[in-house]
């Protein structure tokens, strides 16, 4: 059958309303407006009965022509830019951009700037996981039942870690904290003591969320040998981050590659055995709290000293890197994020381009769904955690 | 007989859940009534801006240097200079908050300064052209002014180390 | 003739404002077990005004119907789900001596009417000619049809253990204990009968038909109005009689001791209520599949070892 994605809106029309001859089949759109694509994803899907024969994602719908508007910006009003591509974990995007400008310039930030990105990172990556936890109990559980208690729950702890980073930065989302050369603000006056009763809060009502997901059992009637992974797929495509994980495959670029000194610290990396929506689910939760160990190191060892090894930048074209081009990479919540940046000597970058993690996992979707029933559909793009401002760009 | 068990280990995690739900039922809730209850917001929150005055002479710091408009990503800032006493001022000065991405790269940048960002709990509206801040506006905005966070102190959070660094005190190790 | 006729006018007055304070006490309830304030703006601070606010809105709105839909069913529909759920309430005792018709075969009328509704559902689906109503209608039929089984058995062993469908019968049976005192055969009938009937209303965890994260609304997408306002006053009146029937024929309807029995009714009624809401927020969804084989299964099979046990209870 000829790509569905080539077809106009008149072609596709009479298609819709065809069963087709071989197997009674049924062709239905689950369009770019749907309660549970988490964004605007379309699926074009074959379905027999209730089982689904053939998938394709449509991408495109967000596309913000991030790439080109690069070209066209200095590097240091790049950052702000960087912040809105995974709009759900800024922080690491700002990470990935500022470690790739500054291996260019091979400039050392300093150990407490280094310090300060490690738990902003981790507790971004902790907001990202709740966020992926509550989203995936509304995919199960419906906007109007079990599901939304469980997401009400987790934006509720999500509240604590965006009130510490609005006392940091001043702002929930879109910090711009990471600069080229080290951070940006200095932690005011006992952020540490507040930092340290919010991760025993976070801890304890993490570990309720494992204990009752974990045991439920409704819960694991719907994740449980849906959606398997074989390790190979996932290596072929591409996929990273919790999604190889839950296959048994231990690779975390903070222990194979360590950027930014998360070689001072200590965390075990969780994998799952059989690579079904089961083990990515469990092995985020575990992560949750492994990121949690590190934020509570981090503050510990927090040194004193300075926060850049460049002056604030106030003259917009002051940042001029020699030509050249890097590849930077780092463990986003969602996989290996990765920034390609070519430049020619002046201010403004030649070719920025930005290796987002969501669109390899998504490549996943048609391999996996194929054989599951309607419902499942939901619950295997939720344990792949798309986000579409990284897959469209 | 397996499904026994299976159904009792049903019943008792889903008992489970339930119980997890109801102790949130005996807890105070985390909602206020908002128009009624407002939030306490940190001092360093960006919302909107202020221009600022000398506290002794009651001159205006802007002196229209450009460089605010010139770090800008998204060109909202606009401003119109005129010479006296030797010095200049800005005579018109607007700053379109509609399409400010709320970044503090003019506040870091400002050699004077004259700008900061200041906290403030309800900033939208329902017209777009009041979202279009004049100078007599950001003046008048100053009285809230509340934040640390000036020019010069965002450059000296981030001066770099007087030293150079001795072995083992930066990223590289 | 009079008195009947102010009696019914009572009923369904009652019943219908019941039904519409009923989602107010959904809306506060969820909230406080989500951590959260219920609405409260309308009707200051209680928020009881919200009922009459909903009602408003959608009889403001545009009654939409589409150009492909088959219109004499599709404007059907609504009336044809919303009768049988408020004819439950004829038969119900509401006091001593407070029925609006004593029939003597009162549990099979009740068993009878409330699968009409799924005549509506699927009128609902089909004439909406959306593929999304359409499949979601086969599967409402599917499940309606699977918990029928579980849900007359359970319900004829009050009948057995009792010796009479009357309903006023049944009452007056349990005055010293409750049926779902008895050992096993009574928590076992209880909890087959409240399973079922949650499934058999379409609510959490089994409302696969209106899966809002797969089938946006699923038969209702096309509705709007004061017809969709049928639909959800249907649920409510569904979960209404629900909690109305389990609590005379299980926990003894208007019988107890110090409190008038009316006030009795009210505290069973309500209790049944809270505990079917309590369920449908803690408790993520069942895929179709899984909802069928538990029926059929485990459901089917329980209630025929129930009604036994029943009939051992009564010839001993």
């Amino acid at each position: 059958m000829t790509s569905t994605m080539s077809l106009t809106a008149e072609e596709f029309h009479p298609l819709q309303t065809q069963v087709e001859q071989e197997g009674n089949t049924l062709l239905i759109n689950m369009g770019p407006q749907h309660p549970s694509t988490h964004g605007v994803l379309r699926i074009v899907l074959k379905l027999k009965g209730e089982e689904v024969v053939y998938a394709e994602p449509v991408i495109g719908y967000l596309h913000r022509g991030f790439e080109k508007l690069a070209e066209n910006l200095t590097y240091i009003q790049i950052v702000p830019l960087a912040d809105r591509m995974d709009y759900i974990s800024p922080v690491t995007n700002e990470l990935a951009y500022c470690l790739a400008v500054e291996k260019l310039m091979k400039i050392e930030v300093p150990k407490r700037a280094a310090y300060l990105r490690v738990l902003t990172s981790e507790l971004q990556r902790v907001a990202s996981h709740l966020v992926w936890l509550g989203t995936y109990g509304l995919d199960l559980g419906g906007a109007l039942g079990g599901g939304s208690t469980l997401f009400l729950y987790c934006f509720r702890e999500r509240e604590i870690i965006l009130d510490l980073f609005e006392e940091l930065t001043g702002a929930r989302m879109m910090y711009n904290f990471n600069q080229i050369g080290g951070v940006r603000y200095q932690p005011p006056d006992g952020f540490a003591l507040r930092v340290r009763g919010m991760i025993r809060k976070l801890d304890q009502a993490i570990s309720e969320y494992q204990q009752i997901l974990e045991e439920n059992y409704v819960f694991q009637v719907r994740t449980r040998n849906i959606g398997v992974l074989p390790l190979e797929l996932g290596k072929s495509v591409g996929a990273e981050g919790p999604v190889l994980r839950g296959s048994g495959f231990r690779y975390d670029l903070r222990k194979n590659e360590p950027y930014c000194r998360y070689e001072d610290f200590q965390f075990e990396i969780p994998t799952g055995e059989k690579g079904d929506c089961f083990d990515r689910a469990k092995v985020r939760i575990i992560e949750m709290k492994e990121s949690l160990k590190l934020v509570w190191q981090a503050l510990e060892g927090l040194p004193e000293g300075a926060i850049s090894s460049r002056p604030a930048v106030r003259v917009a074209q002051a940042v001029k890197p020699v030509e050249g081009e890097v590849y930077a990479r780092i463990e986003s919540p969602r996989g290996e994020l990765g920034v390609f940046l070519v430049s020619d000597g002046s201010a403004k970058p030649f070719r920025l381009k930005w290796r987002a993690p969501s669109f390899s996992n998504l490549a996943l979707l048609p391999h996996l769904v194929v054989g599951h029933k309607l419902a499942d559909i939901m619950a295997i793009l939720g344990s792949l955690d798309p986000v579409f401002g990284e897959v469209d760009r | 007989m397996p499904w026994i068990k299976e159904a009792w280990e049903a019943t008792r995690s889903m008992g489970q859940s339930m119980g997890v739900v109801f102790k949130n039922f005996i807890r105070k809730p985390t909602t206020v009534s908002y128009p009624y209850v407002k939030r306490e917001l940190p001092d360093r929150q960006r919302a909107t801006f202020a221009l600022l005055v000398n506290k002794e002479t009651g001159e205006e710091k802007c002196t229209a240097c450009l460089i605010c408009q010139n770090i800008c990503p998204s060109l909202v800032i606009s401003m119109v200079k005129e010479q006296r006493n030797n010095r200049g001022f800005a005579k018109e000065f607007t700053l379109d908050l509609g399409g400010c991405i709320f970044c503090e790269l003019c506040v870091q940048a400002c050699p004077q300064d004259a700008i900061t960002m200041i906290k403030l709990w309800e900033n939208a509206d329902i017209d777009r052209d009041k979202l279009v801040l004049k100078k007599e506006d950001l003046l008048a905005n100053q009285k809230y002014q509340s934040s640390e966070i000036i020019g010069s102190k965002i450059r000296e959070m981030q001066a770099p180390p007087k030293a150079p660094p001795k072995a083992g005190e930066t990223a590289n190790g | 003739m009079i008195s009947s006729l102010i009696f019914s006018a009572i009923v369904l007055a009652g019943i219908l404002v019941a039904v519409m304070y009923l989602t107010l006490l959904e809306r506060k309830f969820a909230g406080r077990l989500q951590s959260r304030i219920g609405p409260q703006r309308a009707g200051w601070p209680i928020g009881y005004l919200q009922p009459i606010a909903d009602t408003v809105k959608l009889l403001m709105k545009e009654d939409v119907v589409p150009q492909v839909a088959d219109e004499k069913t599709f404007n059907l529909a609504p009336i044809v789900v919303l009768l049988p759920a408020l004819l439950v309430f004829v038969v119900i005792p509401y006091g001593d001596n407070l029925i609006l018709a004593d029939l003597n075969i009162g549990v099979l009328f009740i068993l009878a009417v409330s699968s009409l509704s799924l005549l509506g559902i699927f009128m609902a689906a089909w004439g909406s000619k959306n593929k999304y109503s359409v499949l979601s209608g086969m599967r409402a039929v599917n499940q309606m049809i699977s918990y029928e089984v579980p849900l007359v058995l359970s319900c004829l062993v009050p009948v057995i253990l009792a010796g009479s469908m009357k309903l006023s019968d049944i009452v007056t049976f349990q005055e010293k204990v409750w049926f779902v005192f008895y050992p096993v055969l009574g928590q076992l009938a209880f909890l087959v009968f409240l399973i079922s009937a949650l499934a058999e209303s379409n609510r959490m965890p089994f409302d696969i038909t209106e899966a809002e994260s797969e089938l946006v609304a699923g038969f209702m997408v096309e509705y709007s109005g004061m017809k969709f306002a049928f639909f959800f006053l249907t649920e409510y009146a569904h979960m209404l009689g629900i909690s109305f029937i389990a609590a005379i024929l299980f926990l003894g309807g208007w019988g107890g001791p110090l409190l008038p029995p009316g006030v009795w009714l009210a505290l069973k009624v309500l209790f049944m209520f809270l505990f079917i809401l309590w369920i449908r927020w803690s408790l993520v969804r069942v895929r179709l599949d899984q909802i069928l084989a538990f029926s059929w299964k485990v459901l089917f099979p329980i209630s025929l070892v129930v009604l036994l046990l029943a009939g051992i209870w009564k010839v001993w």
